[in-house]
């Protein structure tokens, strides 16, 4: 074993230990029990949902109707889809619902994604609090007013949903589901700390008055959502979590899609917090955010990449030591693999054993945030999935954001 | 004095029980690397019982000694259990470790012990069991290819199980090795080798080295086996 480069390992190894107990420590916590245990609202205020659409024939249908089922009064809740230019047949399966007087329809050039929520807000009328909600995602019929529970406290100018993945069937459909079930867990305890970075397309609301204060969305290196979080914590606002609120949406399907969704996101953190938010990063003024969320997204960008690289290094040597030994020796002995209980114990090392804990407490959030936001879904295989097998696809996005970022490559959504 | 908020308070408590973990984990790591040790101290003590005994039974059989082959068989199948074990300690603790050094002085005398019983036993009951010493230096500058030749060597014992390979370092302080380095009249050229009695220096390729072994050996199926350092 080289030493020198398992020695890099361990800053990244200690501080995803040190995060992972203060999770777990804020998820115990007073603040974070109270959220859990929150009454569903019987306030049911003027709301807007913005449906913010390019390209989404297939499931935009499935999403308005999933809005239209929701538990709250008709005539307080307003649906606004905004076709962004799609070039699909998303107009027709739009336009069916003129004419309901919940919906309203608008057709606009293709602008990007926080244009058309802009658009939508426009059309808001009267509503207190908007909605947004990307046209791949359905809601729970309740989700509306755990959501609307959560705006109580007037100093809270957005609340999160709790995510998870709509039918999830392949391996790497469950693996993005354990992850989401994972980030369900960690949201509601950051949000015990005000420490919530990004306020997602599915299903986020902001306080009406609060957009009007700060502005629309932005562009932001294509992570709107991310920047109108940042921008809503650079104002002194708090970001609240309905962890029952449940929203299912779709993910991608392949590998390279999910690479391609996951860089536009990476990139957008690096992006937005190196650029306009470069000053909540390790300032104590934002608290958890500004001191641990923040300059642990970076870390946790650069320990992804050095692990993945330490892990390829040590392997690649590995390979031509064994080799550079063989002399003659068949290949066959080489790759045959030798098992006995003392190269089990040998195996029990310090970066091993630590790496069980740092998975140990991984997994039980996964089972914490299934059980908290009574997400109906399996999780075994996800979670088999997301231990030993998305490590391995993680770095290709990482490596593919720092490279975009560094050299200023713009890539298109989708 | 102003109590600390809920993050600080969580903060520094996430500090003080990652630290602890961590310092768990160093202990339980260095305490298994200990009782690792400890057990090899014990099968070596064992070992050492077990070479008077058969030596005993043999002085008591001298008259029928091959009746008691089964027990040479299982000593020599116990030392190469041992030089595996020790073989991981020396990685974990590495090779200048006090009692690793020590450990690897006591298993280099029960490998010379049962060299010289195999070979008692091979003139008393007619058998031919083929035999390599390998002679090594942990110094790389040393020697180039003792890598190379371990691994040959550990191919050639676990695929023909018959042979027996008995490995020494060459700079271990122990007078019996130093005895028996004089006795085969091995130089410092390394890797050296005494296979069926000839000594020879040196490896390039393992086609090469199959030649300085008997050609009966790789028609051989059965087994005993010792074990392969460096």
């Amino acid at each position: 074993m080289d030493f020198s480069a398992t020695y890099f390992a361990y800053p990244f190894i200690f501080l995803g230990l040190y995060f992972e107990v203060f999770m777990l420590l804020t998820f115990l916590s007073d603040p974070a029990r109270r959220r859990r245990y929150r009454a569903v609202s019987t306030e049911t205020p003027n709301v807007a949902i913005i449906v913010p659409c390019w390209n989404e024939e297939t499931t935009i249908d499935g999403t308005v109707r999933s809005l239209l089922a929701l538990d709250y009064p008709k005539d307080k809740l307003k649906i606004v889809l905004v076709n962004d230019g799609s070039t699909d047949n998303t107009k027709a399966v739009m336009d069916a619902y003129v004419g309901n007087p919940q919906i309203t329809v608008i057709h606009k050039a293709n602008g990007g994604k926080h244009s058309a929520i802009n658009i939508g807000i426009e059309s808001a009328g009267d509503a207190e609090f908007i909605g947004c909600l990307d046209a791949d995602s359905f809601v729970a019929t309740d989700a509306l007013r755990e959501i609307i529970a959560s705006f109580e406290d007037p100093r809270v100018a957005s609340v999160t949903p709790a995510m998870s993945v709509f039918e999830p069937k392949s391996l790497l459909e469950r693996m993005q589901n354990a992850e989401y079930i994972f980030g369900i867990a960690l949201r509601h305890t950051l949000s015990a700390v005000n420490g919530i970075y990004v306020t997602p397309g599915p299903f986020s609301f902001y306080r009406k008055s609060v957009l009007n204060e700060i502005g629309g969305f932005r562009h932001a290196y294509q992570a709107e959502d991310m920047e109108m979080a940042l921008r809503i914590q650079k104002a002194g606002y708090e970001i609240d979590n309905a962890v029952r609120a449940r929203v299912y949406t779709k993910v991608p399907k392949t590998v390279p899609k999910l690479i391609k969704q996951r860089t536009r996101w990476t990139t957008g953190f690096l992006r937005n917090v190196l650029t306009d938010y470069r000053g909540l990063v390790g300032n104590p003024k934002y608290g958890v955010l500004g001191l641990m969320v923040l300059p642990l997204g970076f870390v946790a960008v650069l320990g992804g990449v050095s692990l993945f690289g330490i892990a390829f290094f040590m392997i690649i040597r590995e390979i031509v030591h064994v080799f550079s030994l063989s002399a003659g020796v068949p290949l066959s002995y080489s790759l045959m693999p030798r098992f006995s209980i003392e190269w089990f114990y040998a195996a029990l090392s310090f970066v091993t054993v630590i790496g069980f804990v740092v998975t140990t407490i991984s997994i039980f959030f996964m089972m914490v945030g299934r059980r908290v936001s009574n997400t109906d879904s399996g999780l075994v295989i996800g979670i088999i999935g997301y231990v030993f097998v998305y490590g391995l696809i993680a770095p290709f996005w990482l490596i593919r954001s720092i490279y975009d970022v560094a050299t200023g490559v713009e890539r298109a959504w989708r | 004095m102003k109590p600390l908020s809920l993050p600080a308070r969580n903060a520094l408590l996430a500090l003080l029980i990652t630290l602890a973990i961590i310092g768990s984990i160093v202990y339980a790591i260095n305490y298994l690397d200990q009782q690792r040790l400890a057990e090899l101290s014990a099968i070596q003590n064992q070992l050492a019982t077990d070479t008077l005994s058969l030596e005993t039974q043999f002085a008591l059989l001298e008259s029928a000694p091959c009746e008691d082959i089964a027990s040479g068989t299982e000593f020599s199948r116990e030392v190469s259990d041992l030089g595996d074990r020790l073989g991981i300690a020396e990685g974990r603790a590495g090779n200048r470790d006090p009692q690793v050094l020590q450990l690897k002085k006591q298993y280099t005398l029960l490998q010379i012990r049962d060299y010289l019983l195999t070979k008692k036993l091979s003139s008393s009951c007619g058998l031919k069991p083929v035999t390599a010493l390998y002679f090594y230096s942990n110094d790389p500058q040393a020697c180039t290819t003792c890598d190379k030749a371990g691994y040959a060597l550990s191919y050639l014992r676990q695929t023909y199980p018959t042979l027996r390979v008995y490995s020494f370092d060459y700079d271990l302080d122990l007078s019996a090795l130093k005895t028996l380095i004089a006795v085969e009249k091995i130089k410092p050229q390394f890797p050296a080798f005494v296979i069926q009695d000839k000594v020879s220096y040196g490896f390039t390729h393992l086609d090469d080295f199959q030649k300085l072994f008997p050609k009966a050996l790789f028609k051989s199926a059965t087994s005993t086996a010792t074990t392969t350092k460096k």
